[in-house]
């Protein structure tokens, strides 16, 4: 925050914050939580119980979303608003390979679930992978050097532009997927059933993340990534190709949002053309949440949305209900920022995150 | 290696790249003419613009034409007059704009008798009074976005307030009410609360600048990004509490999805605009007239603000934060105005839009339509009143009758059954992007936002190292 | 490839195709001289086959997008096949038709500004002297009072599938004011010809009843029409005595229900009625539900579920044993008259199948005729003859339209899902009793 001349009367604005309220109010808020989610679990226990491991399945695929979105944040400072419907499209090319062409569907056995899905995966990578970077190379890298805003708008206009795609290809009401993983019974909490097919989506996930990390913190295009991300042209001084790195990261947030798409796919069963817009501002919250630029962050970040999510549509005791979840995750969002703009796992800057 | 008894070409570029060099070649050339000759290529190509345009239509010929040749002449015009020059032009789309609905009838045109082919219609007068709505959200986001330089995604929210507050105060929504105060086409008996539309303006835009305000408190510490994303995190809420708004603890505050019907339309003691009074002042006029003029006082506060200190204050925070806050301008109370203003203009227009259709529903509300004001904004030129009005009406135009006007031209054409307006967002998209992409400083751009964008894009980088 | 080269080329192609559009032609379709069109943004050209031209016209309003667009679309077909029928003519008047659409790709259903567009273009144009329509409520409540108060009239119009009760007649669950807020001018210019919500709520609390549910969860999509009939149907049940076990809303954009469904488990409820449109994620929401409540739980719809195969499409197998009402009589229990129009058009049309709408819109069309052959050819003469409408043996069998414009037939029909496949269970007309309190 820029410093004011000291001549400058201090308001009432800056005063609030200089007094330390603000972050009593945050912890109040966040005990007020904690207490209503504990009177829940007393009354309901077997429903917390399954509330609280669907909302980390379900926030596990939300993470796999942020992930991509904290990755082109912590490298460019670009929010990636057409990243939201590269994962959509990464959807529909599932459907289009998986279910169209290749014919998976609840009865196939177990080995052509496996090949398929695996053919599928490595399609849906590429597709995405490649048509993120292509985005990169034609929309944001002339404007690099362009103030702030200009990529951020070309971005909500490619956002538009993958949208109408998904329309062309998907029609504007949702499409059903076959259930291609299991159905079966894991365990049951409280007369609750979890299902093989959320625990395998679930576990799929937490490989990525690793994969992830592992490429980030131990490669050489990983240091490049980070190196980048931290000073452009000390990077380029040191002999890094910055375009190319940038074009990698592109690559690969593009491949993460193709998972992300089959793994949706399988998961929810059920695609429509808007899901990108949808999921992306819930992606993006999360790694604002977790801390943006942090990638566990944002996988907790997200697993927290998930399970904010099925708390407030499942809990019985003074749940808001779903005619206000979507509020209630910008809600959130926007509290995380003012409370705590460098996020859970971030790192306080001078800019405020 | 050459075979032998075959001459060697000298090297030259395939046909493409040479061609392709071309439009660059033209613009070396360009550089390299003094003033006297590029005014004369300047008159050479409005002349070829103008004889293209006859083919479509002699009146749109005859409108560009004219607007062409007033600046030529304006430059002869002596000097204590010279201050009124940038009028001309806004006046003469002024009278046009205001004469519209004696030459418009509702076949097309009537000056020539036949319809102008390339969009297959003018716009009807509807479509004139939604253009000039749209016109003034985008006059309105202007001040946020091209004045203060704050990325406000969520400008649906202050619509939605102002269509909200005259739902409020000027139908029956609240039917344990009964308030009448300058309300037309309403008999003393019914029920509500019904106040003048006239007074509603007024009081929707300050209940949305006071909206504004709060929605920019939690934004004033945070960069452009983040801002963005809150702003779009509020334009989602507000709709929603609107459509859960009917049982709200108990009470209906916006009646749900059911929306708000119907709503007071404006008036003048006996004259109603629903029922307009004769020939002459028909309903469709009324409202477009109407809404000109509200238009023309937009367009005249935006100016004087642009002008004023606070607009000042505007652009120096758009341009450096830091270096404004150390020549003394209170970051925080000037981003406030810049939000409150914003708002303000945006919900005087949802009121004004809420009487025309006589309804609001939360339906109508969503991201989509702050992104489509947003690209209005930036096609006319982030800065630029009159470009952002340009590229508003534009807009607005195909968004209501065009597209699917150019859809039936072009199939009827061709032969081919496409839905263009299925497509309408992707078009919006390739605007947008191409508008960045190509000319970031809009249609109109004030000279100052062109040289901002095009000092660091055209810079080839220091470090562009293959490694 | 410089930046001024890609300027250069959109810039040329732009004006290419401009120019080309301009010389060959375009602009609005082909009118017959006698009536003026109605814009062709949102309308279709006038169809008129019968001899020199036509003296009025009739207009479609319906959604021409999204999920049910083979049915909006084949009702107009249906339209055309009965105007064909009538030769164009209603008496002594030549009647063109233009199908227009009031839902845009976007939203994939109506639009506000699109229903208030195409209303005011009606108004405004004096050659349409009746509309058919609307498909949703929403956008009667909009299209009705600029018809109320055209000049020249109110202009008729007749809905072969609005349910909104609010629309013709007050009661619970309506807003104040309704329905006088529609009729500005005071005279009635709408009729329906199909049973409200009202009705087909009190319909399915007695299907309930009879299939000995006890404790009924209901939910609704927060649109007018879901919320709309889910809180008709709530009243339906307590008047019946079933348990309410819960009214809660899920929302369309959701990318999963289970939450949901456990909060339903949790109350103890043995059904569920999910009263919206199937389009707003409807059958995500009925796969959750069966896949955490089991095949135990019974699911109830109106007929936003509809066309039946869309559910089957968007749920698969957990659509199965679902029951979906449907107001109206189905095309096997028509009578002989409509049997034949479903027989005849249903050879037009491709696969055969005629959606239970297309028979409704068809006798929509009929009605409209029959006043303005009846009528002095003026808008308010033909409006006042829509209110006086008796049919016998007409596609629907013979009914009478009464001052509120609501149909005095009110069967609501019951089809279960069974095998993928749409049967149709049983037909219930609720008694007035049920409704008048509902």
């Amino acid at each position: 925050m820029a410093t004011e001349a000291s001549r400058q009367p201090v308001s009432w604005f800056r005063g609030f914050y200089a007094a330390g309220v603000v972050p009593w109010v945050g912890r109040g808020l966040v005990v007020l939580l904690f207490i209503w989610l504990g009177v829940n679990l007393s009354k309901t226990p077997g429903d917390f119980g399954i509330l609280l491991v669907e909302g980390v399945t379900l926030g596990l695929v939300y993470g796999l979303v942020a992930l991509g979105y904290s990755l082109v944040y912590g490298i460019l400072e670009l929010i990636n608003f057409a990243h939201g419907d590269v994962f959509m499209l990464g959807s529909w090319m599932s459907l289009y390979i998986g279910v169209q062409k290749l014919g998976l569907d609840a009865s196939s056995s177990g080995f052509k679930v496996v090949w398929g899905l695996a053919l599928t995966l490595v399609c849906a990578m590429a597709f995405c992978g490649l048509l993120n970077a292509s985005i990169e190379r034609v929309a944001y890298r002339p404007l690099r050097n362009a103030p702030r805003l200009a990529p951020l708008i070309t971005a909500i206009g490619m956002s538009f532009i993958l949208q109408d795609v998904g329309l062309k290809q998907l029609g504007s009401a949702p499409v059903s997927l076959p259930n291609i993983l299991p159905t079966g019974t894991v365990f049951t909490i409280g007369g609750n059933k979890y299902g093989w097919d959320h625990l395998i989506v679930g576990l799929s996930a937490l490989p990525v993340l690793a994969l992830l990390v592992w490429l980030v913190q131990r490669t050489r295009q990983g240091r490049g990534m980070r190196a980048t991300a931290q000073d452009q042209e000390a990077a380029a001084m040191m002999g890094i190709n910055v375009n190319g790195t940038i074009w990698f990261t592109f690559m690969i947030a593009g491949a993460l949002a193709g998972v992300a798409g089959l793994l949706y796919a399988l998961y929810s069963t059920n695609i429509a053309y808007d899901q990108g817009f949808t999921l992306g501002l819930i992606a993006f919250t999360s790694a604002v949440l977790g801390g943006i630029g942090n990638l566990p962050g944002a996988v907790l970040g997200a697993i927290l949305i998930g399970l904010i999510q099925q708390f407030n549509e499942g809990l019985s005791w003074h749940a808001p209900g779903s005619d206000w979840t979507q509020s209630i995750v910008f809600a959130i969002l926007i509290l995380i920022l003012v409370f705590r703009p460098e996020g859970l796992l971030g790192e306080r800057t001078p800019e405020g995150g | 290696m050459p075979e032998t008894g075959k001459i060697v070409d000298e090297v030259r570029d395939p046909w493409y790249r040479r061609w392709a060099g071309l439009p660059g070649e033209w613009k070396r050339r360009y550089r390299g003419l003094d003033d006297r000759q590029r005014f004369q290529v300047g008159v050479v190509i409005r002349a070829l613009v103008v004889i293209g345009l006859i083919f479509i239509g002699w009146p749109l010929a005859l409108l560009v034409a004219v607007l062409f040749a007033v600046p030529y002449a304006l430059a002869y015009v002596p000097k204590p007059w010279n201050r009124f020059n940038k009028f001309v032009i806004p006046t003469i789309v002024l009278v046009i704009a205001v004469t519209y609905p004696f030459v418009y009838s509702g076949a097309g045109v009537r000056l020539e008798g036949r319809t102008l082919n390339l969009l297959g219609a003018y716009p009807t007068l509807g479509t004139m009074v939604i253009m000039g709505v749209y016109a003034m959200m985008a006059v309105g986001l202007n001040i946020v976005v091209g004045y203060a330089g704050l990325l406000d995604l969520g400008y649906v929210a202050f619509y939605a307030m102002g269509s909200y507050t005259a739902a409020w105060f000027a139908s029956i929504q609240f039917a344990h009410r009964n308030i009448h105060f300058g309300a037309v086409g309403v008999g003393p008996n019914t029920p509500g609360i019904h106040i003048s539309i006239w007074i509603l303006l007024l009081l929707a835009g300050i209940f949305t600048a006071i909206i504004g305000v709060l929605i920019g408190l939690p934004t004033l510490r945070l960069r452009g990004d983040y801002l963005a994303i809150v702003t779009l995190g509020f334009g989602e809420i507000l709709p929603q509490v609107a459509r859960n708004g009917d049982n709200l603890g108990g009470f209906n505050l916006t009646n749900g999805p059911n929306g708000i019907t119907p709503i007071d339309p404006p008036g003048f003691g006996n004259l109603n605009f629903l029922t307009g009074s004769g020939t002459f002042w028909t309903t469709e006029r009324l409202y477009f007239w109407g809404v000109l003029v509200l238009v023309i006082i937009t367009v005249f506060c935006s100016l004087r603000l642009r002008d004023s200190r606070l607009g000042r204050a505007w652009i120096a925070i758009r341009e450096d934060e830091t270096a404004a806050a150390a020549m003394g301008i209170p970051l925080m109370r000037t981003k406030t105005w810049a939000y409150a203003t914003g708002a303000f203009f945006g919900g005087v227009a949802g009121a004004y839009f809420a009487s025309f259709k006589q309804a609001t529903f939360p339906g109508d509300f969503s991201f989509n339509i702050s992104a489509f004001i947003l690209s209005m904004v930036i096609l006319g030129g982030m800065g630029n009143v009159w470009g952002v009005v340009l590229g508003a009406s534009f807009l607005a135009f195909l968004n209501q009758q065009g597209l699917a006007d150019i859809g039936h031209s072009f199939n009827n054409t061709f032969g081919t059954s496409l839905d263009v307006p299925k497509y309408q967002f992707g078009i919006y998209g390739i605007i947008i992007v191409a508008t960045m992409l190509l000319r970031p400083e809009g249609l109109i751009p004030s000279a100052r936002r062109k040289a901002e964008f095009h000092e660091g894009v055209a810079d080839t980088p220091l470090y562009d190292v293959q490694a | 490839m410089s930046r001024r080269f890609w300027l250069g080329t959109l810039v040329g192609v732009t004006a290419a195709l401009a120019l080309l559009a301009a010389g060959c032609g375009g602009g609005r379709g082909k009118s017959s001289k006698g009536v003026t069109a109605l814009p062709s943004s949102s309308c279709s050209d006038i169809y008129y086959q019968g001899g020199g031209n036509a003296d009025y016209l009739i207009a479609s309003d319906l959604p021409l997008q999204g999920s049910g667009r083979t049915q909006t679309v084949q009702m107009t077909e249906a339209i055309k096949f009965v105007l064909k029928q009538h030769n164009f003519k209603a008496g002594k008047y030549k009647v063109g038709y233009q199908s227009c659409d009031d839902a845009t790709a976007q939203a994939g259903k109506w639009a506000s500004e699109k229903c208030s567009a195409n209303a005011n273009a009606y108004a405004q144009n004096k050659s349409v002297v009746g509309v058919i329509g609307t498909f949703n409520s929403g956008c009667a409540e909009i299209v009705i009072p600029v018809l109320n108060r055209a000049p020249g009239g109110p202009v008729g119009m007749v809905s072969p599938a609005n349910t909104y009760v609010g629309l013709t007649h007050g009661g619970p669950g309506t807003a104040a004011g309704e329905p006088d807020k529609y009729y500005p001018t005071g005279k009635r210019n709408y009729i329906r010809i199909v049973a409200a919500d009202d009705f087909q709520g009190a319909a399915d609390a007695l299907n309930a009843q009879q299939l000995g549910l006890k404790k009924v969860y209901i939910l609704n999509d927060k649109e007018a029409y879901g919320q709309g009939v889910a809180t008709d149907f709530k009243n339906s049940l307590t008047q019946l005595g079933i348990t309410v076990a819960g009214f809660a809303a899920w929302n369309g954009k959701a990318s999963t229900y289970t939450g949901l469904a456990t909060k339903i488990k949790a109350t103890g409820a043995d059904s569920v009625f999910l009263g919206g449109l199937i389009c707003e994620n409807g059958g995500k929401v009925v796969k959750d539900l069966r896949s955490v409540l089991g095949k135990s739980v019974t699911l109830l719809a109106p007929d936003g579920f509809t066309p039946i195969s869309a559910v089957v499409s968007g749920a698969g197998a957990s659509a199965e044993g679902m029951y979906v009402s449907v107001a109206g009589q189905p095309n096997e229990n028509l009578p002989a008259n409509g049997k034949t129009f479903v027989k005849d058009f249903g050879a037009t049309q491709k696969g055969g199948s005629v959606d239970p709408y297309s028979s409704y819109a068809a006798q929509a069309t009929e009605v409209l005729l029959t006043a303005i052959a009846n009528s002095d050819g003026t808008r308010t003469g033909i409006t006042d003859q829509l209110l006086k409408t008796k049919v016998t043996n007409g596609i629907l069998g013979n009914f009478t339209i009464n001052a509120n414009g609501d149909t005095s037939a009110n069967p609501v029909t019951m089809y279960l899902i069974k095998g993928g496949k749409q049967t149709t269970y049983k037909t219930i007309t609720p008694p007035q009793s049920l409704v008048g309190k509902a």
